[in-house]
């Protein structure tokens, strides 16, 4: 019999890595500082970069300033979920495969699983959070999946729902075929893929209508 | 030393605005500086843990490295420009659309939002093996795992094997080489410009990389000239899934046909070799022939002499034969109406 | 290009019929409770849950696929700071012997996969846990921590381990064996090798046909092989396919006062509390489990996942909240999955397709841990679905160092269908029949009869009306139109239209309704199913509306957490769930209306039967003085006793009358036991019909149209019926086009474990106007008429496909599935079927 070989890897890992707990909590958003104060192009030249305080970044999240500690490796994913409590954005695979990650980044779908927050500075995040008016008033996107019925676990939802209002934004007339290409790049495991293109057609409706 | 996947190893995160910057940045920190464009190829190695660079050098931050300039000869892609961005811009769509077509079948939506063509021509090789950390050849190993009398290589090459039998994954990379664009590098030498087929690498010259880009190199955007602009273009990827999939095998070509003969043509296949592949031979034996099925069936026979077919792949030697068939001499349409 | 050559649908939009004649709530839509909650992205999973000092906790997998343990080096890695501890084997607690409903006590058996072990049995496997402030910090550790491994054999094929001298992937074993009754029936593993004769035909893709432990017959076989007009003799084989929740399996837990607080995802709120219970060894009323979201089941959670206690070891520990969230590649390991089954049927033919025999053996690859029989399930579904005069069966289940299977969406007759129709089909282009005439003439109908005689007798289903159902299908579908249409290929395309029967469980009973009538007039439904997406969770509770005659409106359900009292509830596996909780639920709101006619004949005078329920009130017949559902309530706390939980009637089960106890006091608080008749076992069945259009000089190939027609009784919500069938029509669909595992098996170990590897169907894989129907006809064997619908629709999804593949490219393409490029360019390069028709996990 054989045996299985020693996986490689390429162990180039400063010895003493500044850790910090994960979970620090929610930092609330205090004074709305640009982020744009936070891009630093010349430090960057400069090299090392480690400390906590050049961690500490602010983030336009859901039309919120939110001032958040964020390591350098962290995903815009983790940050969401583990530092600001949204946790409608859910991570089904971590791999950029599966969409229940997706999210608006300045209109445009993106998978937050499969993006550095400290890339997002100076960027809009729109997370399902922040989709609803503030009333209370669902976006035509979460009313029609509501009307139809669609999803089943609706583990996948925020995400199909994320990728539906980024691509009707930028296709508010599609076919039916044209819309399920749109969404395209979500998993849904209980697989509803017609019951919820029923609810995406008619949200891209509720949408025109609006 | 126990295996652990799914957290991402701590690393400085490098953001230059200018692609000085990040070159002074890659001349600064040499083989520990991992350059990452839209980050999807890079993510994977990094979540995986087989690969733990010092330095992350974000590039997404620079904006003279985006965009589509058009000029009086083709188009200047930028290699930080979206894969999205390319399928939708209307002189690259109209005159093009070779790339157009190729880019919108890369895997998913988010991916085109994020993923850019220079990532895209410069991503690794997915083979299983060597993706899962074995330590192979292309790993700086001594053995292929997928060439053995039971590896699994339904998805490896059939032509071009040196030791390592992975495939090169790029959509985009065939449509370039056939529509005979130039990528622009920047070295720390200066500028460089090379012909496309020019930048991938077989293993026989490096089995540890898929392109010519050494420690510093910058690649910072991809020429098409205007050779075939408005062409015929043919463009197919075969792939198990409609989305988010590799190819099994992709087939590009770019043809000027006058008076109903092949008057110039470029034609390329990737997921074939390891490195996309130009087939010359093809190119030669078409030129001057009418650009019909007959043409099509000898192109289709000659682009698959020599192939070696590994234990599960050797559906890639009719596939091959068919798809450049398809690209040369059309598709037989089927005539039913409903 | 056919990429871009997806039609626009120009079909109706399914369903806009009315259902459920009669009703008010049943067959009719509406938002379920926890909809709104869904689509903010404020419906709770157990990743989703956050506690003050919460610790994270990573597994440690096995590398190899069979070891023991020698020795783990864990002093580098309890050094680095962050890290609070390391649970190993050892610290797992013996899992406590279980007592069923008959109070039989069931030993654990010793061969029962644990939470962690010291004989990693999979690559995968999970070794150790540790628990550290962050996950950066418990992989830093993770990679300090080296184990000494004594490598032992292993086999990832089950026909390898049967071979003369085969290795076996335990031990002390290979084979799973059933004892005889009156012993338990606890699998039992021992060693089974075949002869070198009976691989004598292995070559040329022929399953041999060695020893199997699992044996049963009825008829005269022997005769219906010597009447039959064809005879075929087929080997078929079906993949491996992981479950693949999109949640994976996470935990969260911590301890208070001495109990444990558990947050996974499950298909069974109320069944999963006990099993923590065993797998903890801790008294069940020590448990709290909380699961009010679950992102998928499909089997693999019945009652959550084992690894779950991991978390409440360490934080019992470590005494503070551990999360454990598992990953993608994880979940391929621990995640479960369907057995794949190799099997080999002989079926004898009388000229117009009616079967006269069927002989059938299958090897089931059962993975490490559990016996799995879907073997032996597949031919009980076949033996009911096809309606044999005469039939044999035997079965192996075959234990292999791959991952645990577990029951998935139809375990077994997703196997047996996918492997009787090919043959089916074929049967028919060679008898010259139609195919839709072919299943009809072997169509189950009524009471129809299905496997083997137990003490004389064999069991028989409460009704079925497929035939009905295939009728109306092919009518749908236009089946006539399709099958006759000329040319059969046109350039480089070929189209082929495939019909396929298919049939599951469909139900239990003897289960508990609970449901409390508040002081506000509000009727609550507790709800002890789990919310996996079905809906079922709610829906049932509609049957107790309805014959309360209250509008949904004022009715609450309450799920999600098992310190919230629900009765005793049915898993949500077997598709048993819509029928058996719809008649508990049935049963609890009958009592409650005889409650209330008791409490106004006590409160007004006269006697019960006196009065009526209606319109929120009971009151006197005819008119006259009653109480609101308000005053009925808070004059029960006032009567106490049986009225307001504080006395339980004696036949539900003691968990009810727990629930019942803690509810006491809170208003009219009602329960009752399912105790109606019923005449045979429950079936659900399908008839699935499916168009493809195949390129022949790719193998790629398009889904053109998928129908799918169910018989499942009264339909009782249709949006969440309709998604029911399409998506797991869609699963089986996934086992013809594409997912499965890849193993290297000089390794033993998996090779596709990305999504983009083992292919999970994606959107644009299926149709995007796939149309389902039900023909709403209610089960005579159960008040509401409902039948489960969950498990059905999945032998039919993947066989339809299959068929309508060979009627495009031929009978001799392929003898597996999935079907891909591959396969087909390579058959119709060779002109004989592809290679390795035997081979595991290519």
């Amino acid at each position: 019999m054989s045996e299985i070989p020693e996986l490689k890897t390429t162990d180039s890992t400063p010895k003493t890595v500044t850790r910090r707990r994960f979970i620090l909590g929610v930092i609330a958003s205090g004074g709305v500082v640009a982020a744009a104060n936070y891009k630093f192009i010349s430090s960057a030249v400069h090299g090392q970069m480690s400390s906590a305080g050049e961690r500490l970044i602010t983030i336009n999240v859901n039309g919120m300033q939110r001032r958040v500690d964020v390591m350098k490796q962290e995903t815009l994913a983790w940050t969401l979920r583990y530092k600001l409590g949204l946790t409608g954005t859910k991570l089904g695979c971590d791999r950029a495969e599966c969409g229940a990650c997706t999210v608006l980044i300045d209109d445009v779908p993106h998978y937050s699983c499969s993006t550095l927050t400290h890339t997002v500075r100076g960027r809009k995040v729109t997370t399902v959070e922040g989709l609803a008016s503030a009333d209370g008033k669902l976006h035509p996107i979460q009313q029609a999946v509501v009307d139809e019925q669609g999803f089943q676990c609706a583990f996948c939802m925020s995400g199909f729902i994320m990728s539906a209002v980024g691509f009707l934004k930028a296709n508010p007339n599609p076919t039916r075929t044209e819309l399920a290409h749109g969404i395209s790049g979500n998993l849904c495991r209980c697989q509803d893929y017609n019951k919820i293109l029923d609810a995406m057609m008619r949200g891209a409706e509720y949408m025109r209508r609006a | 030393m126990a295996v652990i996947r799914d957290v991402m190893p701590a690393f400085d995160l490098l953001q230059p605005s200018s692609a000085a910057d990040a070159q002074k940045l890659l001349q600064q920190h040499g083989e520990e500086a991992w350059v990452m464009a839209g980050g999807l190829d890079s993510f994977d190695w990094l979540k995986d843990r087989i690969k733990k660079p010092k330095v992350l050098v974000d590039l997404s931050g620079i904006d003279e490295l985006k965009g589509i300039r058009t000029n009086g000869d083709g188009v200047e892609i930028g290699a930080m420009t979206t894969l999205t961005e390319i399928a939708n811009h209307p002189v690259i769509k109209s005159q093009y659309g070779l790339l157009s077509q190729a880019v919108e079948l890369v895997a998913s939506p988010q991916i085109r939002n994020q993923g850019t063509l220079g990532g895209n021509v410069s991503q690794d090789a997915r083979c299983w093996y060597y993706r899962d950390g074995w330590p192979c050849y292309r790993a700086g190993g001594n053995i292929c795992y997928a060439d053995t009398p039971v590896g699994r290589n339904r998805e490896h090459a059939i032509f071009g094997a040196n030791r390592c039998v992975a495939v090169h994954p790029s959509d985009a990379a065939p449509a370039l080489i056939a529509l005979d664009a130039k990528f622009v590098i920047q070295t720390p030498k200066g500028e460089r410009t090379v012909d496309a087929e020019d930048y991938f690498l077989g293993p026989e010259i490096d089995i540890t990389r898929l392109n010519i880009l050494q420690s510093g190199d910058l690649l910072t955007a991809i020429r098409i000239p205007s050779t075939f602009s408005g062409a015929k273009f043919y463009f197919e990827k075969v792939r198990d899934r409609n989305v988010w999939d590799f190819a099994l095998m992709n087939v590009a070509s770019a043809m000027v046909v006058s008076g109903g003969n092949i008057d110039r043509i470029r034609i390329a296949v990737s997921a074939v070799a390891p490195k996309p592949m130009r087939l010359r031979a093809v190119e030669d034996a078409v030129r001057g022939k009418p650009a019909d099925a007959t043409t099509g069936t000898m192109a289709g026979n000659l682009a698959v002499q020599g192939a070696v077919p590994l234990q599960f792949n050797a559906y890639k030697i009719p596939l091959m034969r068919n798809l450049v068939k398809r690209a040369i001499g059309g598709v037989q349409e089927a005539t039913w109406t409903s | 290009m056919l990429e871009n050559g997806q039609k626009e649908p120009t079909k109706p939009k399914p369903s806009e019929r009315v259902y459920g004649a009669g009703y008010k709530l049943i067959g009719k839509n509406y938002p379920t409770n926890d909809m709104l909650a869904k689509v903010t992205g404020k419906a709770k999973y157990a990743e989703d849950f956050r506690a003050e000092g919460m610790l994270f906790c990573r597994l440690v997998l096995s590398p190899v696929p069979h070891a023991r343990i020698k020795r783990v080096h864990l002093d580098d890695a309890l050094a680095i700071p962050g890290v609070k501890a390391i649970l190993t084997a050892d610290d797992i607690p013996a899992q406590a012997d279980s007592m069923n409903d008959n109070g039989t006590v069931i030993k654990a058996s010793k061969w029962g996969e644990r939470a962690l072990t010291n004989e990693p049995l999979y690559q995968g496997d999970p070794i150790l846990a540790v628990a550290a402030v962050d996950e950066l910090t418990c992989a830093e550790a993770i990679e300090k921590i080296r184990i000494d491994f004594e490598h032992l054999p292993f086999v990832i094929d089950p026909l390898e381990s049967l071979r003369p001298g085969g290795p076996n992937a335990r031990e002390d074993g290979n084979v799973w064996v059933r004892p005889e009754p009156p012993n338990p029936p606890i699998p039992q593993l021992t060693k089974v090798k075949w002869t070198e004769q009976d691989f004598a035909d292995y070559d040329k893709g022929n399953l041999p046909m060695g020893h199997a432990p699992d044996e049963w017959s009825f008829g005269d076989i022997d005769a219906g092989f010597k009447n039959a007009a064809l005879i075929l003799d087929e080997t078929f084989i079906t993949p491996d396919v992981s479950h693949q929740c999109l949640e994976p399996r996470t935990a969260m837990a911590y301890w208070q006062n001495g109990k444990l607080f558990l947050h996974s995802g499950t298909q069974s709120t109320f069944q999963t509390k006990p099993a923590i219970a065993k797998w903890m060894n801790i008294d069940v009323d020590k448990v709290v489990f909380i699961s009010e979201y679950t992102g998928g089941g499909f089997g693999s959670k019945i009652t959550g996942g084992i690894t779950m206690i991991i978390p409440a070891l360490l934080s019992k520990k470590l005494n503070a909240p551990v999360m454990m969230r598992i990953s993608r590649e994880e979940e391929h390991y621990i995640g479960r999955a369907r057995p794949s089954v190799e099997g080999r049927m002989k079926i004898g033919f009388a000229k117009d397709g009616r079967i006269t025999a069927i002989d059938m053996f299958t090897v089931c690859n059962s993975g490490a841990y559990d016996a799995q029989a879907d073997g032996a399930s597949a031919a009980r579904i076949v033996s009911l679905l096809y309606q044999p005069p005469a039939m044999r069966q035997r079965a192996i289940s075959v234990m292999t160092n791959t991952p645990p299977r577990s029951a998935q969406s139809a375990p077994g007759g997703m196997q047996g269908v996918t492997i009787i129709e090919p043959i089916l089909a074929k049967a028919a282009r060679r008898l010259g029949v139609d195919q839709v005439a072919l299943r009809r003439v072997n169509c189950p109908e009524g009471k129809a009869e299905f496997g083997a005689a137990v003490k004389g007798v064999r069991g028989h289903t409460t009704s079925c009306f497929l035939k009905e159902a295939l009728d109306r299908g092919a009518e749908q579908f236009k089946w006539q139109e399709k099958a006759a249409r000329q040319p059969k290929r046109s350039g480089t395309l070929a189209r082929g239209v495939g019909v396929s029967l298919s049939c599951f469980v469909g139900g239990t009973v003897g289960f508990d309704g609970l449901l409390v009538i508040t002081p506000q007039g509000r009727v609550q439904f507790q709800s002890g199913i789990g919310n996996l997406g079905t809906e079922s969770v709610i829906d049932v509770h509609r049957a107790g509306a309805e014959v309360l005659g209250v509008p949904w409106e004022v009715c609450d359900v309450v799920w999600g957490d098992t310190s919230k009292n629900f009765p005793y509830t049915c898993a949500s596996g077997g598709s048993q769930t819509t029928h058996a909780m719809s008649r508990a639920s049935h049963a609890v709101a009958t009592e409650c209306k005889l409650k209330l006619q008791e409490i106004a004949a006590k409160s007004l005078g006269g006697k019960p039967e006196d009065y009526e329920v209606a319109n929120q009130r009971v009151f006197r017949k005819g008119g006259g003085a009653g109480l609101s559902f308000a005053q009925a309530a808070q004059r029960a706390i006032q009567l106490g006793g049986i009225y307001d939980g504080h006395d339980v009637t004696p036949d539900v089960n003691k968990q009810t009358k727990a629930s019942v106890a803690a509810l006491a006091g809170q208003g009219l608080v009602v329960s009752a036991k399912d105790k109606y008749p019923r005449d045979g076992q429950t079936y659900s069945y399908v008839a699935s019909f499916a168009e493809v259009e195949v390129d022949i000089e790719t193998g790629k190939y398009y889904i053109l149209d998928f129908l799918a027609y169910a018989d499942v009784g009264t339909v009782m919500h249709p949006a969440a019926l309709g998604g029911q069938i399409l998506g797991r029509s869609t699963l089986g669909i996934a086992h013809a086009i594409g997912q499965k595992w890849v193993y290297d098996p000089h390794y033993g170990v998996p090779v596709a474990k990305r999504f983009y590897q083992n292919r999970p169907p994606t959107i644009l894989d299926v149709p995007n106007d796939m149309q389902w129907e039900a023909l709403d006809i209610p089960d005579p064997e159960t008040p509401v008429g409902a039948r489960g619908v969950g498990e059905p629709p999945v032998g039919g999804g993947c066989a339809a496909i299959l068929n309508a593949l060979a009627d495009a490219v031929g009978d001799e393409i392929f003898r597996r599935a999935p079907v891909n490029s591959d396969t087909i360019l390579t058959s119709l390069e060779a002109g004989h079927p592809m290679q390795h028709p035997l081979m595991a996990h290519i």
